[in-house]
């Protein structure tokens, strides 16, 4: 792809200052909620926020994704792209967590329930993948970025047909694309789940009315939200990969670091914005 | 005892339901050519292979599923709160939105080879109009079929979450597991069927797809009787399985250890598709053996 | 993507779009106002119109921003513009007449962060992702309240948050049966978001030309229009509704009809039921 201005690769370098200026944000961010709605739900909700975004963010980290190459045999990895597929076990993940806050009160149960439902969704996919590949394509996994597996020890190089870059789903990556399930899957779960209690605990008081009539404007309200938040998250995080990874071994892994500070603050912002609709 | 059992019919219904959406996602997805399959469509002229495939560029499949099952979920929700029945609902929603989406279909078509006239690829009406209605059709059964399910889902399970938004979640799911399941089967063993088989494609033939066949000049209703064999099949068992493993967990062991019951079954499920998928990779290494030999000896 | 994307230019000056897209949407945004002023719901399609203008305006915004080559393709920058719109949206309409006003601003603010984060913390380093990301969440807020207003009558959160259920004939206002707790935000929300990056999309590609594409977003804003209209109908009355949908598909025929029109023109050919050509030597 030919670029048009003379822009310096998105690489692994880290723009210190700019980092520190993200994480000045992101406090005077923190900062600011607590001066407007004091020590309390509200404010444990947006701590909530905040560590479910950092969740998602570096969840989509672990996701192995080839991009157009992958659907040609090209390169290792699912062929769809970062950021949608990892909405699609996230939201998975958070259709299981929004079922299990119906029923139960604890935190722990509901948050993790979400992540087994992404980790659930991934696994499958991914073993389909396999599947596909072997049975459909007679072709076997092998990664291009590394000697031998991190995980198994399986040689990769002489896996890899002639004039590719790999193909399939290592099991490295197949993990790494459970793993990526699991924490996106937590992370939305997260978000909605605190989003829903700043709601049901506020809605009531600000439209006058039952607690049991407005649940269903705080389960809308709570969902939208965790699925637009997941949607900047996961995005920020594809832009952090620039588009294609292979896994948790893949160099650009190494990078997590920025999509963390970005995503905390994302959705910190997103978080508070959200909150004042009922706090303020 | 009677709830779990209606619940446990309700979740293989939802499950079979998942399985017919998931491969008729990936056949209509297919005879469009979209996601990133759609990548080699576009870039063949380029590279100077003129063909007549239908080129669907509307965004990837997750968000474009996302939206048309949203978008017939969020009707069907309509119809049933102007007290129309549920089926009839849901029936008018999946027509509306299998216009919206043939419609797209055609200015993605229109709009993608127009823009490739520099190359000289031209725009074939006839493709255009015997496609989209194909592609419209397949998305038609997807939709229904999801759109059904996620009513099942609120109405029936019980789930908190209205019509709309589990049809959002459910569409981009659908669209991602459709779509990392059968892309590859679609862009590599047909697009480039003419490329050894059991290898991948070497990144000196990108754009060298098939254009000329077994029944002339090749288009995308060949693409799609090709990937319905194993393609459409494999996605819709994947997306079945997910859709009938979450509800089965759930239905079955939410109230067993206050929702622990459901999270060991999760992982006890998570555990047994990564040894299956451990057996299929040591089972493809063993049988179709290297590429060229080992750099050293090795196991 | 292995697709080649060079500079492309001609057309408009962004700029003209930006100010014209803006001045539009807010505008017709507040015609609807009308109707809670008049005490009616006959206005509510100036929101569909506010949300066809918008999307105009957001497919020039994705053009310039696609155009630096952003590594992940086109509808993620439409799924992050709809996910930081819903927010200041929904938080804009608790200020009644003054929710377009705050929506624009607030959209800006978090639009401007999430543009500094993606672009210096990320390291993207794109000349225009912060102004990118600013104008896109702008459009989102205002094409989700554009909906809101087409499907409820008005962009205030009473009228989003409040419905109607008829129950043995009568009618009781109900919280479940309304836009937001129906979750038909969750509907909107994907139609704008794929609506706001097809254009740009469609029109990929070295014979890319602005007209095509703009036409090409009215065409899209007019269809998503037709089935907000549809789905207005539950919750407004019916003619308020119907006038809607009228309105829509005039306006999505006229659109259509022009966008083949233009596709006609810019192709290399135009033919039915013929073999592939063969490519001239020197091509």
């Amino acid at each position: 792809m030919t670029a048009v201005a003379a822009k310096p690769a998105a690489g692994a370098a880290v723009d210190m200052p700019a980092m520190i200026i993200g994480i000045i944000i992101l406090l005077v961010i923190i900062a600011a909620t607590y001066f407007i709605v004091g020590p309390g739900l509200a404010f444990m909700a947006l701590i909530g926020v905040i560590v479910g975004g950092i969740l998602i963010g570096f969840g989509v980290h672990f996701v192995p994704v080839g991009g157009a190459p992958a659907a040609m045999g090209q390169a290792p990895g699912i062929a769809t792209g970062v950021a949608m597929l990892a909405a699609g076990a996230g939201l998975a993940g958070l259709f299981g967590g929004a079922w299990a806050a119906q029923t139960t009160d604890n935190l722990l149960v509901i948050v993790i329930t979400g992540a087994i439902g992404g980790g659930l969704m991934m696994a499958i996919t991914c073993m389909f993948v396999t599947f596909i590949y072997v049975y459909g394509m007679g072709i076997p996994n092998a990664s291009g970025k590394v000697a031998k597996d991190p995980i198994t020890g399986d040689t990769q190089t002489e896996f890899k047909s002639q004039g590719t870059e790999g193909h399939g789903l290592p099991f490295v990556s197949y993990v790494g694309g459970v793993i990526g399930g699991l924490f996106g899957g937590a992370g939305g779960t997260l978000i909605y789940l605190m989003l829903l209690d700043v709601y049901k605990d506020e809605l009531p008081a600000m439209m006058n009315a039952l607690p049991a009539q407005i649940l269903p404007i705080a389960i809308s309200l709570a969902g939208i939200f965790a699925i637009g938040m997941f949607l900047v998250n996961a995005v920020l995080a594809a832009y952090n990969i620039t588009g294609t990874i292979e896994g948790p071994h893949d160099p650009k892994f190494k990078r997590f670091p920025r999509a963390i500070v970005a995503c905390a603050t994302a959705s910190a912002l997103c978080g508070m914005v959200a909150i004042m609709i009922v706090a303020v | 005892m009677v709830s779990i059992v209606f619940g446990i019919g309700i979740t293989a219904l939802a499950g079979a339901l998942a399985a017919i959406a998931g491969a008729a996602e990936n056949t209509e997805s297919d005879i469009g050519s979209q996601g990133d399959p759609n990548s080699q469509v576009q870039l063949a002229p380029q590279m100077g292979y003129l063909h007549r495939i239908f080129n669907k560029a509307i965004a990837g499949e997750p968000p474009a599923w996302g939206l048309w099952i949203a978008l017939g979920a969020g009707l069907a929700w309509a119809f049933m709160a102007m007290q129309i029945n549920p089926i009839l609902a849901i029936v008018l929603g999946a027509a509306l939105a299998t216009f919206v989406q043939g419609v797209y279909a055609t200015t993605a078509y229109l709009g993608r080879t127009a823009s490739l006239a520099k190359f000289g690829q031209p725009v074939f009406i006839d493709v255009l109009k015997s496609m989209t209605t194909v592609t419209m059709a397949h998305a038609f059964i997807a939709i229904f079929a999801t759109v059904t399910v996620c009513h099942l889902m609120n109405a029936a399970l019980g789930h908190p979450f209205p019509l709309p938004l589990l049809g959002l979640v459910w569409g981009i799911a659908l669209g991602a597991a459709g779509s990392a399941t059968g892309n590859p089967f679609y862009g590599k063993e047909r697009q480039y069927q003419n490329q050894k088989y059991g290898a991948g494609v070497p990144i000196a033939a990108s754009g060298n797809i098939v254009r000329y066949a077994e029944a002339g000049e090749r288009n995308s209703l060949d693409n799609g009787w090709f990937s319905a064999r194993l393609g459409g099949p494999a996605s819709g068992v994947c997306f079945g399985l997910i859709v009938f493993l979450e509800l089965w967990r759930t239905v079955l062991f939410e109230q067993i250890g206050a929702g622990w019951g459901a999270i060991i079954i999760g992982i006890l499920i998570i555990l047994v598709f990564t040894v299956i998928d451990r057996y299929i990779e040591v089972w493809a290494r063993k049988n179709y053996g290297p590429y060229a030999k080992p750099e050293e000896a090795s196991s | 993507m292995t697709v080649k994307v060079e500079k492309i230019e001609g057309g408009m000056p962004h700029s003209t779009i930006m100010i014209a897209g803006l001045i539009a949407a807010v505008v017709l945004l507040y015609l609807t106002y009308a109707n809670v002023l008049v005490g009616t719901e006959y206005f509510a399609f100036f929101g569909g119109l506010a949300t066809v203008a918008a999307l105009v305006w957001g497919s020039d915004t994705i053009k310039m921003l696609c155009s630096y080559g952003i590594g992940t393709g086109v509808p993620s920058a439409g799924m992050i513009a709809f996910g930081s719109g819903v927010i200041a949206m929904l938080f804009a309409t608790k200020y009644g007449i003054a929710a377009p006003i705050v929506a624009v601003v607030l959209a800006a603010v978090i639009g401007a962060i999430i543009g500094y984060l993606a672009n210096n913390v990320v390291n993207m380093r794109i000349p225009v992702m912060i102004q990118s990301l600013v104008e896109m969440a702008i459009i989102g807020a205002v094409v989700l309240m554009g909906y809101a207003a087409m499907m409820t009558g008005s962009f205030e959160l009473t009228s989003l948050t409040t419905g109607n259920v008829s129950i043995l004939g009568l009618s009781l206002p109900s919280y479940q049966a309304s836009f937001l707790g129906g979750a038909l935000i969750a509907a909107v929300f994907m139609l704008g978001a794929i609506a706001i990056q097809h254009p740009f999309n469609a029109c990929l590609g070295p014979s890319w030309t602005q007209d095509r594409m703009l036409m090409l977003a009215a065409e899209c804003g007019f269809l998503s229009m037709i089935v907000a209209a549809v789905m207005s109908m539950a919750l407004i009355s019916m003619s308020a509704a119907l006038i809607s949908l009228f309105v829509a598909v005039i306006g999505w025929y006229y659109t259509y009809t022009k966008y083949i029109e233009l596709a006609h023109r810019d192709a290399a050919a135009w033919l039915d039921t013929k073999p592939i050509p063969e490519l001239v030597e020197g091509q």
